[in-house]
């Protein structure tokens, strides 16, 4: 017993140490520099593939991958500080996801390229594997060694910091990065320095955890978000923070997956939620770092509101005559299948933009309603009724009261902290169709009614082969109903959906709710100081919010015949940012043309190339480089270089931008 | 030829203009202040000069050298020393933490002044040497703010409002040490001041600013006595 | 707004004149530093009464602990005969309490209109159904918009309506900021240096805007211009280091020797 228990204990401070290294690095380009750096995982794989390349090549080995691999990701590092994040110094973080979003797609589909996408193998030299006997108990070689490693690097990195003029420069830029420039310090030679340290010490991690779980493309994704929530449950921007929430999580998680396994995968997330909650600058975190830069929302544009309405008249009717054209022109899949993507997604981006662009609320988290959206329906269909509308219905029905109370507990936390705690708890129920056997077992207690417990989800199998119809309990089923060219009718139940949400939320932003949700975007202290409940008016927009991504993720099951786990997936509410902010934030339609761009541009580069999601990547980074405003401020930008003003670079202003596209 | 020389400067912040060509001089050697209300652009024109904002239009020279559009990190290193509003002490790092920051490495040994021979001249520092900036009273911030310069070896010294929220006693320690480093380390100092009566006491030379324009230019007594400008410009009267 | 009478009923309150806004011993400490310490005020209705003091004598924090932003660390906040101590900013703006800031502050993208049909529409907040709220475009409500109007008229920014607050002139924003504390249609208005960085024109007509448009408002002021406040007030208050230093009229506070040391930075 005893003897498993520090077994227990040294696998956890095994996995601990490399989270350690992991967030180490993280923290500290986020304290100095507030990047956040989800490209940080890819890093890690990055080192773990380059240890593999050098320690199976004539002459090289595991010792001299130690030591190459990370000088060689450092470098990675230094290039990407230097061309990509350099650029957005002074935006709100927000970019910064965009961006590394984008690096997570370039250099996951490079190590795709050179590598392939098989896992390889790396095994530990002989002197660090096997056992060590003391005190009684048995300790792997292998253990000792990522701990001894981990511990020497971590007090490296703490003497570095707290001994060195390097470090007092660090640190003193993380307190007042303006005033270290006042003496006379190059604070940018600083940050490239930073961010190519902490590189490295993700690339050690990455190579000292192949030997044990292997190298494989999806390496990095798997330990980005336990890794981030190290960093926010330690303090952002705290080393000490890194190093007690890093070993703690380890701990804690593999404790746990022995003795309370429904627990497991969950408890992390509960734990971060919790800390949020009491205390929302982390365990040794600086309360400063809620201060956000600036943030672009994309203005009207170039088009006058009646032009701008004749234009999307003119979308819906070519999208609703489209079907004519199926099968003669080009194939009934392209509507079935992208077109509902398109659509539905349109849908997801713009439930997101409802809180993002106008409440200033970044969700990291939206793919929960999306999910929850999207199972609620499958199970009605698939268990209460099989109609379409229904089943929506409940979907949308279950998702508002849910958004509200998640829009309670997460939004007095603010900026950064909000887009972790909401990823906290999507991370939470992602975790849900793997656990129902456990949570149901949890629930089996005499004084809760039966129905309370869950049905079975499948776990990653998924939900699928429903039947659902267009009458309330009888008549056709969806596939069962074509119109026109192999089209099915589900296409315009979709288009119809889609088209209804985006009028209503048009509507409600021109109603005061709406005005009173735009006054909070431009100023809002003054909208509290002339009498608005912010926090309520956030709360609301986020509950309606939550309906209208439940709404797309209810009606992407359905297209779909069924739902999996990948609908609850974190790397989806990456996606629906990704394809706002692509868009333009803070206007209704932007989200949407982002979403098709998104699709279109994937769709185009499918064909042309297997790296199409490093293409994708490419246009990303440039994107939020070049066009941080998003798809809709590109006709402004360019009437306004070519109109030839004084300034050249002055946009266009709409004579009554308030309207600027609810107008009446 | 004076050190400083800033002519015609025009400055402003996104579509917000500040400056509206602002010309002034600053001989070595001499204590020149820059008086006026708030928000009238003084702030603007220090922050100009040390090159924290890129000027829109006009020239600043020192010691002879255009340095208009420079970087901090130039002109600090051409013997420009900022004290910010605030005092900007880094709240986390001791005293010695905050001074041996100004140093300039290993790279320029020959210049600036150790962080021990600082602290000597700077006694109720030395003795909370170890204390984080955070803990540090308002006098005791400004104090070393005004030593990190110094161990940055400022030529000259562009101080914001270094009175600013300072009990009247620590006014005059305060200003004491501003005498001192220009009485007996000859260093050259533009001041920024909201409390006219502290400035001209410590000035030769006074500057009045108004809406972004330099509106009197005179030695400190004169403008003592020129109390019309001072109802017109400063709106405090001063006796 | 006089109605909301205090329900628990507390000890001093009914001397003969009202207060409409009354702190007692406010103490903000942040760590070690006493930003505000024991201030107590009494200002009756349509009363001016300006704060001045030293930068850092505390002056802002005070209006932050008046109007919610800041809790504090002792004392309590008592507005229109109810202890308002525990409220959030926007419910005691619904009471009747407006402010304006340092910086001025307006909602920079949208139009000088929506910028006060914006505080108008909050004025009459109460007066709506949920779905109205929800669904009903906001160029349909007639008073609001009139509300709006009339308001723009009198801080004379009818004609400019259709701008951007954002591209206003420096001056022009701060009559918007007025006009918007006007639409909210408040009992007490506190006025954080409304004249600072203006000239000597600018100063002028901007008091005389304040004077005219609430004129029968009590007005909380802090102002740097010393000639202003003299000029303007009822009561003057001279913080100084977080406690009050001096509390008159105009006159008695100008000849004030401690606060001729404190707010003249001891010169003569």
């Amino acid at each position: 017993m005893a003897s498993a228990l520090v077994e227990q204990l040294l696998n956890g401070l095994t996995i601990g140490m490399v989270y350690v290294l992991l967030a180490a690095g993280l923290s500290v380009v986020f304290g100095v520099m507030d990047v956040i750096n989800f490209a940080h995982g890819e890093l890690f794989a990055l080192g773990a593939y380059f240890g593999y390349a050098v320690a199976t090549v004539d002459g090289g080995g595991f010792w001299a991958a130690l030591v190459v691999a990370p000088l060689a990701v450092a470098v990675v590092g230094a290039a990407i500080e230097r061309y990509t994040v350099r650029p957005l110094y002074g935006r709100n973080p927000l970019y910064h996801i965009l961006l590394t979003f984008g690096l997570v797609l370039v250099l996951k589909d490079g190590i795709e390229l050179v590598w392939g996408p098989r896992p390889k193998e790396l095994s530990a030299p002989a002197v660090i594997s096997g056992t060590v006997e003391a005190f009684g108990f048995t300790y792997p070689r292998y253990s000792l060694f990522v701990i001894g490693i981990g511990a020497v690097l971590a007090a490296g990195t703490w003497l570095a910091l707290n001994h060195t003029r390097y470090g007092l420069v660090i640190r003193a830029g993380s307190m007042d990065r303006e005033m270290v420039t006042y003496l006379g310090i190059d604070i940018d030679r600083y940050y490239t320095l930073v961010f190519a340290f902490g590189a490295a010490l993700a690339a050690i991690a990455g190579l000292v955890l192949a030997p044990r779980n292997g190298v494989d493309p999806g390496m990095g994704d798997s330990v980005i978000i336990p890794a981030f929530v190290v960093v926010v449950l330690g303090g952002l921007g705290s080393f000490r923070g890194a190093v007690v929430g890093g070993l703690g999580v380890g701990v804690v998680q593999t404790v746990m997956r022995s003795y309370v396994p429904v627990l497991e995968g969950l408890v992390v997330f509960l734990l971060m939620i919790g800390v949020l909650l009491v205390r929302p600058q982390g365990l040794f975190g600086d309360p400063e770092f809620e201060e956000a830069g600036d943030l672009f929302t994309a203005s009207g544009g170039v088009l006058t509101d009646a032009r701008r309405r004749q234009l999307g008249v003119a979308v819906v009717a070519l999208l609703a005559l489209a079907p004519l054209g199926s099968g003669v022109l080009y194939s009934p899949f392209l509507l079935n299948s992208l077109f509902v993507t398109v659509l539905t997604w349109a849908l997801f981006a713009l439930s997101l933009d409802f809180v993002m662009g106008y409440a200033g609320l970044v969700s990291l988290g939206h793919v929960l309603f999306y999910g929850v959206g999207a199972y609620v329906t499958v199970l009605v269909v698939m268990h209460a009724v099989p109609s379409v509308v229904l089943a929506l219905l409940v979907g949308v029905a279950i998702c508002l009261p849910l958004a509200w109370v998640i829009g309670q507990l997460s939004i007095r936390v603010a900026g950064v902290y909000f887009a972790m705690i909401t990823l906290g708890f999507a991370e939470l129920f992602a975790q849900i169709p793997n656990k129902v056997t456990q949570i149901n077992a949890l629930l089996a207690t005499p004084w809760l009614p039966t129905w309370l417990r869950l049905p079975a989800l499948r776990g990653n199998r998924g939900l699928f082969g429903i039947d659902p119809v267009y009458g309330l309990t009888g008549g056709p089923g969806v596939g069962a109903v074509q119109v026109v060219g192999g089209v099915d009718l589900l296409y315009y139940v979709v288009l119809a959906a889609v088209v209804g949400s985006y009028l209503l939320a048009r509507r409600l932003m021109q109603a005061p709710f709406g005005s009173v949700l735009q006054g909070i975007r431009e100023a809002e202290q003054r909208a509290e100081f002339v009498g608005y409940d912010v926090t309520a008016y956030k709360r609301r927009a986020f509950v309606v919010s939550g309906g209208l991504a439940g709404l797309a993720g209810g009606l992407q099951a359905l297209a779909d015949g069924g739902v999996s786990t990948s609908y609850l997936a974190w790397i989806q509410s990456g996606k629906v940012i990704v394809m706002t902010m692509l868009g333009g934030m803070g206007t209704l339609y932007g989200p949407m043309l982002g979403a098709g761009a998104f699709f279109g541009v994937k769709e185009f580069l499918l064909p042309v190339t297997e790296q199409w999601q490093g293409v994708l990547g490419v246009l990303f980074v440039l994107f939020v480089i070049f066009v941080p405003e998003g798809l809709v401020s590109i006709p402004a930008t360019v009437q306004a270089r070519f109109a030839g003003g004084p300034s050249g670079g002055t946009p266009v202003e709409e004579p009554d931008p308030v309207d600027r596209e609810v107008g009446d | 030829m004076s050190l400083l020389e800033v002519t015609d400067l025009r400055a402003g912040y996104g579509e917000t203009r500040v400056l509206d060509g602002v010309s002034l001089a600053v001989d070595a050697g001499e204590v020149v202040t820059l008086v006026g209300r708030n928000g009238v652009g003084k702030t603007t024109t220090l922050r100009a000069i040390v090159g924290a904002i890129t000027p829109w239009a006009g020239t600043v020279r020192y010691d002879g050298e255009d340095v208009t559009g420079l970087s901090p990190e130039a002109t600090v290193a051409r013997g420009i020393g900022f004290v910010p509003e605030e005092r900007r002490v880094f709240p986390g790092l001791t005293v010695t933490e905050n001074l041996s920051l100004a140093t300039h490495g290993g790279s320029d040994a020959g210049r600036g002044r150790s962080v021990e021979s600082v602290l000597d001249t700077f006694e109720p520092l030395d003795e909370r040497r170890d204390a984080t900036g955070q803990h540090l009273s308002g006098g005791e911030q400004q104090m070393l703010a005004i030593a990190r310069a110094l161990v940055a070896d400022a030529d000259l010294l562009l101080l914001d409002e270094p009175t600013e929220g300072l009990a009247p006693l620590v006014v005059e320690a305060v200003a004491d040490l501003v005498r001192n480093a220009n009485e007996t380390d000859g260093i050259t100092v533009l001041l920024v001041e909201q409390n006219v009566a502290t400035a001209l006491e410590l000035a030769d030379h006074a500057y009045v600013l108004d809406q972004g324009r330099v509106v009197y230019e005179g030695t400190a007594a004169d403008l003592e006595a020129a109390t019309d400008v001072v109802d017109r410009h400063l709106g405090v009267s001063i006796d | 707004m006089a109605a909301d009478a205090d329900a628990h009923g507390s000890t001093t309150i009914g001397t003969a004149d009202d207060p409409v806004l009354e702190t007692r011993g406010l103490v903000k400490r942040f760590g070690e530093l006493v930003a505000v310490d024991d201030v107590s005020l009494r200002i009756p209705r349509g009363e001016v009464r300006s704060v001045i003091g030293p930068n850092g004598a505390g002056k802002t924090t005070l209006f932050d602990l008046i109007t919610g932003v800041l809790a504090p660390t002792e004392g309590s906040v008592r507005f229109a005969g109810a202890d308002v101590t525990g409220l959030a900013p926007h419910e005691r703006v619904a009471r009747g309490m407006s402010r304006s800031f340092q910086l001025t502050d307006v909602f920079g993208g949208l139009t000088v209109r929506e910028n006060v049909r914006l505080a108008a529409q909050a004025a009459r907040d109460d007066g709506f159904s949920p779905a109205d709220w929800l669904l009903r475009p906001t160029g349909s409500f007639v008073d609001v918009l009139a509300d709006a109007e009339a308001v723009l008229e009198r801080v004379d920014l009818a004609d400019r309506a259709g701008e951007r607050a954002a591209t206003l002139a420096y001056g022009d924003r701060r009559r918007l900021e007025i006009g918007i504390v006007l639409a909210t249609d408040p009992d007490l208005v506190l006025l954080d240096e409304p004249t600072a960085g203006m000239s000597r024109e600018e100063t002028a007509a901007t008091m005389a805007l304040v004077g005219d448009v609430l004129a029968d408002r009590t007005l909380l002021l802090i102002e740097h211009d010393v000639d202003l406040v003299l000029d303007v007030s009822d009561r003057v208050t001279v913080l100084d280091r977080g406690s009050v230093l001096a509390s008159g009229t105009p006159a008695e506070v100008a000849a004030d020797d401690d606060v001729q040391a404190a707010y003249l930075g001891g010169s003569r």
